[in-house]
């Protein structure tokens, strides 16, 4: 049932009917396919099984400056070549605008460069509903408190990708990603608290085990009981690694080409100048061997490159797409897509960051979508819990953190060596000083 | 017209004998239920920025969803392709969802009829691209006239238009065509230094027309500029615990929020919800009537048809306090021994269906807007919110205000920003002292994500005032 689509059998296709297509024009054309599975268990029993098998295929036509775009899940020669007529009656309609077409970039990449992202493997859902029955009865044997559970679940995917221009670049790669969840239900005194834990990873041999799996989303979910309101203050804050990458998340964003050339980032005319302490280093590594954000080209067909970020704190690069780029009259920088950001410290990295603190907060979750890119401006709700003495006293529930982006960073005091692997975004605990607590009590 | 009964079905010549071999070859005996769920969705998007219009994109999505269930237990293959081959092959693996168990037979059920809340046509089809385009540039040109503080606008139209066809074991047979269009416009304006922006937007299940023909667009972009203009003004707020009244209309998703998806059956029926065994007990203030009502004509969250064929429902969660009720999917309600409420909603054939809100809202009460205000001696006034999100297990859920002001000696002061607001949702609806006699439903802009898939919903709720609430913000 699978239209199962190699790159090279999509390239003969394409390369056929271009030959046909109106020359005056450029033409791209990106293609992804993903095929899996994926399987949940709740209570010991299957609870679903879901195949998917997708396929996209965009069209970019570029008329004389003006652009057009359509897309289709049907790859019959039939619907590519309607798909582009679509796409031309767009960018018949459009406006010129004289910074848009194709990346300069001609390239040949096929998918036998080894990328370290594609490590197929031969699974039988048999074996997988045994990976994700042993995750959460790990859970369940951790603690007498685990009461429920919604399940754990397991799921791989094949993902290929294809881009092809007019201007003869072409390019291709394929990946996989597998990952392993569970998320179960921990009651004390009448109160409910849910946590998780996953592992996911490209190569389907490096998964922490069901039973790691099992034991830390156990050990998570516990730790949430007995939250307790706190009191209004202000304090420094460790955010957990996950929390940290959302942070680092609307770094990247306030400095992407988008942003920068719409204005509407508090970033803006910050190039050259200190915005993180002196001991900060961020830069995207594009190609590390199992990355989870590891591409070869972004979405124009641009190759990706290593670059550095932050430097002694200060900001080196925005992040450009070829239309941003042209824009600002500035460097393409590939980022037509973020690869890998790593986030490191020239200071030691303590083991534990908490330890380190004498009095405050640590921020495991936080909610809502109150980041704002264009004033810098942070108010979200949180879960954490209280330090002392380099202790956890116990879990808070009900808080807010608030602060501005720009003046969070300026306090970072430390990072930790926590580093999560997990995300494209690689960074450990970061230690933030004098951040706005608001409490219930 | 609907795409899958005029073209699909004769040109993959999916005839009823056909329709009725995949559907029994997702039905074992080991198997309770099963669904074909057809679909083909043309959406389509035009955005104007730094004056151009530089791009429209369009894309077209279409396949079929094969659903078995056993019990509590599903299983989903679908196929992006619309052959019979592919359609069987892809029936078989949702069945293996049971070990074995043969073929059982199906008998196809007539077309059911339904009362139709939206025309079927496509907006897409039904305005010239010319006409969109160039009311974009007429929407900018008058922001950009408007507004000398103005410093980046941009707006756009989209729409979609999905025919969908759903088959299943319980014999619904069902056509359904989904029109929805959405307008919006951003804008930033500077003011020395320092910028702000304004939002706002509005849509439903109905034509490009009722926006470009009218004043629609125009109104919408006044707003975006209010709302910047107030936000260059706004101070930092304050941290700490107080008294909020939250203004009527999109503030609804407090509800949205704070209980909707804590009434949602499969949470429910898995009790892993705050609300678990809370029917018939008291979990707001009399004032509190909320119902989720998927029948409203043409609103963005109303369905004529849920995605399982079942007819869409006024359903009262909580009557003066007292919890009434869940929102149910087939299976789950099932599972609850109840009916489905018609809230068995997916993203699209790639994705299982399960119990999610159509339009959710607090229908009104006695109270003036003003006098609500003026009962409160220092608090805050919520009017507009950029979004929000529910924790069900705990209750917690938090939601971030765009626009809010601060009140003292019951009037309203200086706007204030980052405001976030944090509660508990078992908690915050007992605590609701004032509602008003305003009701207002959203202006049709509201998108639910839950479980990586994504929704159109409405909320909508009249002025109401919450005694006490957790609100984020830097100072102290």
């Amino acid at each position: 049932m699978s239209q199962l689509v190699s790159a090279q059998n999509i390239k003969d296709t394409l390369l056929k009917i271009i030959t046909s297509l109106n020359k005056k024009y450029d033409y791209q054309f990106n293609v992804t396919t993903s095929n899996g599975v994926s399987v949940n268990c709740r209570f010991k029993e299957v609870e679903n099984i879901e195949y998917h098998n997708d396929t996209e295929m965009t069209v970019t036509v570029f008329n004389d400056y003006k652009k057009g775009n359509a897309s289709t899940n049907d790859l019959s020669v039939e619907s590519i070549e309607k798909t582009i007529t679509k796409a031309e009656n767009i960018s018949k309609n459009t406006q010129p605008d004289e910074y848009q077409g194709l990346p300069e970039a001609n390239f040949t990449l096929s998918e036998s460069k080894n990328l370290g992202i594609f490590y197929p493997q031969d699974l039988n859902t048999n074996d997988m509903i045994n990976l994700v029955k042993t995750c959460e009865e790990e859970a369940f044997n951790f603690d007498k408190r685990i009461i429920n559970s919604e399940g754990a679940g397991f799921s791989l995917a094949h993902n290929e990708h294809m881009i092809l221009n007019t201007k003869e670049a072409f390019g291709s790669y394929k990946s996989t990603d597998y990952s392993l969840s569970c998320v179960t239900l921990a009651e004390e005194k009448k109160s409910m608290e849910r946590d998780y834990w996953y592992s996911s990873t490209r190569d389907y041999q490096k998964l922490e085990t069901a039973k790691q799996i099992g034991i830390k989303a156990a050990e998570r979910t516990i730790a949430r009981l007995g939250a307790k309101t706190i009191s209004t203050r202000s304090c420094p804050v460790i955010f957990s690694p996950e929390m940290s990458s959302s942070i680092i998340g609307s770094f990247l964003a306030a400095i992407s080409g988008p942003a920068i050339y719409k204005k509407s980032s508090f970033l803006l005319e910050k190039l050259n100048q200190k915005i993180f302490p002196d001991f900060i280093k961020i830069k995207e590594e594009p190609h590390i061997t199992d990355g989870s954000g590891t591409k070869p080209y972004d979405c124009d067909g641009v190759l990706t490159i290593e670059k550095s970020i932050i430097k002694n704190g200060t900001l080196n690069t925005y992040l450009l797409d070829t239309y941003s780029s042209r824009k600002l009259d500035m460097k393409c920088t590939g980022n037509g897509v973020i690869t890998n950001i790593v986030i490191e410290s020239d200071l030691p990295y303590p083991s534990d960051l908490i330890e380190t603190l004498e009095d405050g907060i640590l921020i495991t979750e936080m909610m809502g979508s109150g980041a704002n890119i264009l004033t810098g401006d942070y108010s979200r709700g949180a879960f954490g819990y209280l330090i002392k003495n380099g202790k956890i006293i116990h879990p808070v529930t009900e808080i807010t953190v608030a602060s501005n982006l720009l003046k969070m960073f300026e306090n970072i005091k430390s990072i930790g060596n926590d580093f999560d692997l997990r995300n494209n975004i690689r960074t450990g605990s970061i230690l933030i000083d004098d951040i706005t607590i608001g409490g219930a009590t | 017209m609907n795409y899958i009964q005029d073209f699909i079905l004769t040109n993959y010549n999916l005839t009823d004998a056909k329709l009725d071999k995949i559907l029994s070859t997702a039905y074992s005996s080991k198997i309770d239920f099963a669904d074909l769920y057809f679909e083909y969705t043309n959406i389509e998007s035009w955005t104007i920025e730094d004056s151009i219009v530089k791009s429209g994109t369009s894309s077209i999505d279409g396949g079929v969803g094969i659903r078995s269930v056993i019990g509590d237990k599903s299983g989903l293959a679908y196929s992006n392709t619309f052959n019979y081959s592919d359609l069987i092959e892809a029936a078989n693996m949702a069945r293996s969802i049971s070990k074995s168990g043969k073929n059982k037979k199906v008998k196809l059920g007539k077309p059911i009829t339904f009362k139709k809340l939206y025309e079927p046509s496509s907006p897409i089809e039904l305005t010239t691209d010319k006409d969109k385009v160039n009311f974009l540039k007429d929407i900018d040109q008058y922001i950009r006239q408007k507004e000398p503080m103005i410093e980046q606008v941009i707006v756009s139209l989209a729409a979609s238009h999905s025919s969908v066809f759903i088959l299943n074991t319980d014999g619904i047979n069902a056509f359904d065509e989904r029109p929805l269009v959405r307008f919006n416009v951003m804008v930033v304006l500077k003011k020395g230094t320092r910028r702000e922006r304004g939002s706002a937007g509005g849509g439903g299940r109905f034509a490009y027309k009722e926006i470009i023909d009218t004043n629609f667009g125009y109104k919408f972009a006044d707003e975006a500029l209010r709302q910047a203009t107030v936000n260059l003004e706004a101070l930092d707020s304050k941290a700490g615990t107080m008294m909020v009244v939250l203004g009527s209309g999109w503030p609804g998703i407090l509800l949205h929020e704070a209980i909707g998806h804590g009434l949602e059956g499969d949470f429910n029926r898995k009790k892993t919800s705050a609300f678990s065994g809370l029917i018939g007990k008291k979990v707001a203030s009399n004032q509190c009537t909320i119902v989720d009502d998927g029948t409203i004509s043409r609103r963005r969250g109303s369905l004529s048809i849920d995605d399982e064929g079942c007819e869409t429902q006024n359903t009262m969660l909580i009557e003066k306090g007292i919890l009434r009720g869940y929102m149910q999917d087939k299976l789950n309600a099932k599972l609850m021994k109840t009916k489905s409420t018609g809230n068995g909603r997916r993203e699209s054939y790639a994705y299982l269906p399960m119990p999610r809100m159509t339009n959710t809202f607090m229908l009104p009460g006695q109270y003036q807007n003003d006098e609500i205000i003026e009962s409160v001696k220092e608090g805050i006034y919520a009017v507009s919110f950029s979004g929000g999100q529910v924790d069900i297990t705990n209750g917690q859920f938090v939601f971030t205000a765009s626009e809010a002001y601060r009140i003292k000696n019951g009037k309203i002061s200086s706007p204030i920003k980052g405001v976030t607001l944090i509660g508990n949702g078992p908690e915050v609806l007992k605590k609701v002292s004032m509602v008003g006699n305003d009701l207002k439903l959203d202006d049709g802009v509201g998108t639910c994500g839950k479980d990586g898939q994504n929704v159109p919903v409405g909320v909508g709720q009249p002025t109401l005032k919450v005694d006490e609430i957790t609100v984020g913000g830097t100072k102290i």
